[in-house]
């Protein structure tokens, strides 16, 4: 007779499954608390015309969406430029982040260092890194200048000049997050196998034909994480937005995130803005799946 | 035992009262974005004045940024967190107003003794007054002056501000002669910085307004824009050309701070004085220079507010009415000018703020009497909002300062 069939009424798996859901249920809680529920809350206030300073609100049914998508010109212009900063930022990123990784994966004197200096502004407070960039993209006196004068190029007023802010907030952003992705592709070329590597030398393979037929599709689970990661990520940028261009100058970096800010909490828009949350949301979500659709029609 | 029992007696009866008095403290929370120690100094004394007739009361101020302060409080109030009173500027009023977010104080400043309510200034309490309601009471009608480095001026050898106000001379295309003669790019000086240096982006308007009013145009009047109008266009470019034209002020993307000494000419409030006490030049504080059009004093202003979703609404409306009163507006008259008659019409008022000569609070004074308040619109946010990248525009050497100008009055004439 098994211990099983003496003990409690409760089976083993029973068990089990109840231990496992009262394990997870403090970030079960959490997660229903502080997302799920907000997230249904935007959807409801999506529906209303909420003014935040009169809590005055009533319900206007999908007026807020269509008024957006139909009758707001800067919408499409704020879209426009999340995309931007999403394309530019992206590729950007994640090259930056791979040569990083292929450089430093390797064991070389002083890798360690090298690695904690790339990865360092990912840990430095977001206000800083804007603050000292602000400085260092001056006109005139910015450090960024005066170094390009010392080659003979007469530098841009980088934040102030339409043509340049997006990019110039574009590089910054991805100097301050590279170190993440240049963490995890690390992390994924060391669990690449040795032997693959030197079956393909003896094979008589070179650098660049062992990295695209051997490491690059190893990689290929890590690559589509850290393009869905830095994707959301770039589509919700805010903070230096926020800190570097204040959306200026002319618009030219007023993307959605800091849109739906102004929306809400300067103009008090409240359900309008819910409802551009609603269509972030729904972009990032959109934008996600096809990633993943992409990834596996590829396979 | 009786010895005992006594003991005990005492011993409870002063519990009881301890636990009274606990039940009976009220803690009032003030919102303000000054950081300054002076001023936070000056506030806390006011309190303790009040702690005298309402012992258990305390009040504690609380210091949001000023580039946060409206968000941060309209989060704070539409979290069911509202404090109890505030600071509010003008620009908000309005939108404050209208929301009916403001506590009623008129009933309260009337039932204090002593109040003198005839006593503020009719036109400086506009903003604040709606049909019978009185929903709050600047503290601060602080009109714009011009700080200068005085010790640059004289090592260049040039009339101060000061004098050439005295004989009349002060304009702005003075002050734009004397920025360019006082530009040292070697020394790391600037000629002339805008308030605060923000004057291309957070303070714009604080930054044109002044000039534009002194050549006769204005923001709008009654309801229609005047930015484009002929005077507004030659004042922006007026200051168009200190950026661009002779590189008289800071341009924007650069760095320029008056008061560590390396802009020789700057337009603030007397409240700036406070960052001027360890400083290493000499100073001095002149009006606004006149235009075409005339001296146009221009007023900055900042009520007291009570909310009318403050848990403790009768004790706010009653700190405001005592922070408010005669003796308090004029011990905050030290850096914010008064709407009050009797206090500026003062010797006191003078003598306020021991850094300040009489002569120069005098230049206060005279910019209260004849100044005109920012412009402010119960849609000001949205307002702001559209003009900016207009005003955006306008920050490059090849920029058509009238087209850019017809522009911003097309964007915002449905707002207004």
């Amino acid at each position: 007779m098994s211990a099983a069939r003496t003990g409690p009424s409760l089976t083993l798996k029973t068990r089990e499954a109840i231990s496992g859901w009262l394990f997870v249920s403090p970030i079960l809680a959490g997660f229903l608390i502080f997302f799920v529920g907000p997230l249904i809350a935007v959807f409801y206030y999506s529906t209303t015309e909420w003014n935040l300073l009169s809590q005055q609100s009533s319900f206007v049914g999908m007026d807020n969406y269509v008024d957006a998508l139909t009758r707001n010109d800067t919408f499409w212009h704020v879209l426009g430029n999340s995309l931007i900063f999403a394309a530019g930022l992206v590729p950007l990123n994640m090259a930056l982040a791979l040569g990083l990784a292929l450089a430093l994966s390797k064991p070389m004197r002083g890798v360690v260092i090298f690695r904690t200096v790339f990865f360092a502004p990912v840990i430095t407070s977001a206000v800083a890194w804007a603050i000292i960039w602000t400085f260092l993209l001056q006109h005139e006196s910015g450090a960024v200048n005066q170094a390009l004068s010392l080659v003979g190029i007469d530098g841009p007023n980088w934040l102030h000049e339409p043509r340049w802010a997006m990019a110039s907030v574009i590089v910054t952003r991805v100097l301050k997050t590279v170190g993440l992705n240049m963490i995890l592709y690390i992390a994924a070329l060391q669990s690449i196998p040795r032997d693959y590597e030197e079956a393909a030398r003896l094979e008589g393979a070179n650098g660049w034909e062992i990295f695209r037929r051997i490491t690059w599709p190893l990689l290929a689970p890590t690559t589509l994480v850290i393009m869905v990661i830095t994707v959301v990520g770039s589509l919700k940028v805010f903070d230096h937005i926020y800190l570097m261009t204040g959306g200026g100058p002319q618009n030219a970096t007023l993307v959605l995130a800091f849109y739906i800010y102004e929306q809400g909490f300067k103009f008090f828009n409240t359900g309008y803005a819910s409802a551009l949350a609603v269509v972030l949301f729904v972009l990032i979500l959109a934008l996600t799946i096809l990633q993943m659709l992409l990834k596996a029609v590829r396979k | 035992m009786t010895h005992h029992l006594i003991k005990r007696l005492i011993v409870a009866t002063a519990l009881c009262g301890a636990m009274a008095t606990a039940a009976s403290a009220e803690n009032l929370r003030f919102t303000v974005w000054t950081g300054s120690q002076a001023h936070l100094d000056m506030l806390n004394g006011i309190a303790e004045g009040f702690a005298e007739t309402h012992p258990d009361v305390t009040v504690q101020f609380d210091t949001i940024p000023f580039g946060d302060y409206v968000q941060k409080l309209t989060l704070q109030l539409a979290g069911g967190n509202p404090p109890d009173l505030g600071w509010l500027l003008e620009n908000s009023a309005p939108a404050f107003v209208e929301a009916g977010v403001l506590a009623d104080v008129g009933d309260t400043l009337n039932a204090t003794d002593g109040y003198d309510y005839a006593d503020l200034s009719e036109p400086a309490m506009g903003l604040w007054v709606k049909d019978d309601a009185v929903y709050g009471v600047p503290f601060s009608t602080s009109p714009f002056i011009v700080y200068y480095n005085k010790s640059l001026y004289d090592a260049a050898g040039l009339e101060t501000p000061t004098a050439r106000a005295e004989d009349g001379s002060w304009t702005w295309e003075q002050l734009k002669t004397d920025a360019a003669a006082l530009r040292d790019a070697d020394a790391g000086v600037w000629g002339y910085e805008t308030v605060d240096g923000q004057g291309y982006g957070a303070r714009v308007w604080h930054n044109l307004i002044p000039i534009i009013r002194a050549y006769g145009g204005d923001a709008w009047t009654d309801g229609t824009c005047q930015f484009d109008s002929a005077q507004s266009v030659e004042a922006v470019k007026l200051f168009h050309d200190m950026v661009y034209a002779d590189g008289s002020a800071v341009p924007p993307g650069e760095q320029g701070d008056f008061f560590s000494g390396n802009a020789a000419l700057t337009v603030a409030q007397i409240s700036r004085v406070s960052k001027l006490a360890d400083v290493d030049f000499e100073w001095g504080i002149a009006p606004l220079p006149s235009g075409p059009a005339g001296e146009a004093a221009t007023i900055g202003q900042a009520g007291v507010v009570a909310f009318a979703q403050g848990k403790n609404k009768e004790l706010a409306s009653e700190f405001l009415a005592y922070m408010t009163d005669k003796d308090n507006v004029a011990t905050m008259a030290a850096f914010f000018p008064p709407a009050r008659k009797s206090v500026l019409a003062s010797d006191g008022f003078l003598t306020s703020n021991p850094a300040v000569t009489p002569e120069q609070m005098k230049i206060v004074a005279e910019g209260i009497e004849s100044g005109t308040v920012l412009p402010s619109h119960e849609r000001f946010p949205q307002i702001e909002a559209e003009a900016r990248p207009d005003f955006d525009a306008l920050w490059s050497s090849d920029a058509d300062v009238q087209a850019v100008m017809t522009k911003l009055c097309e964007d915002i004439q449905p707002l207004l």
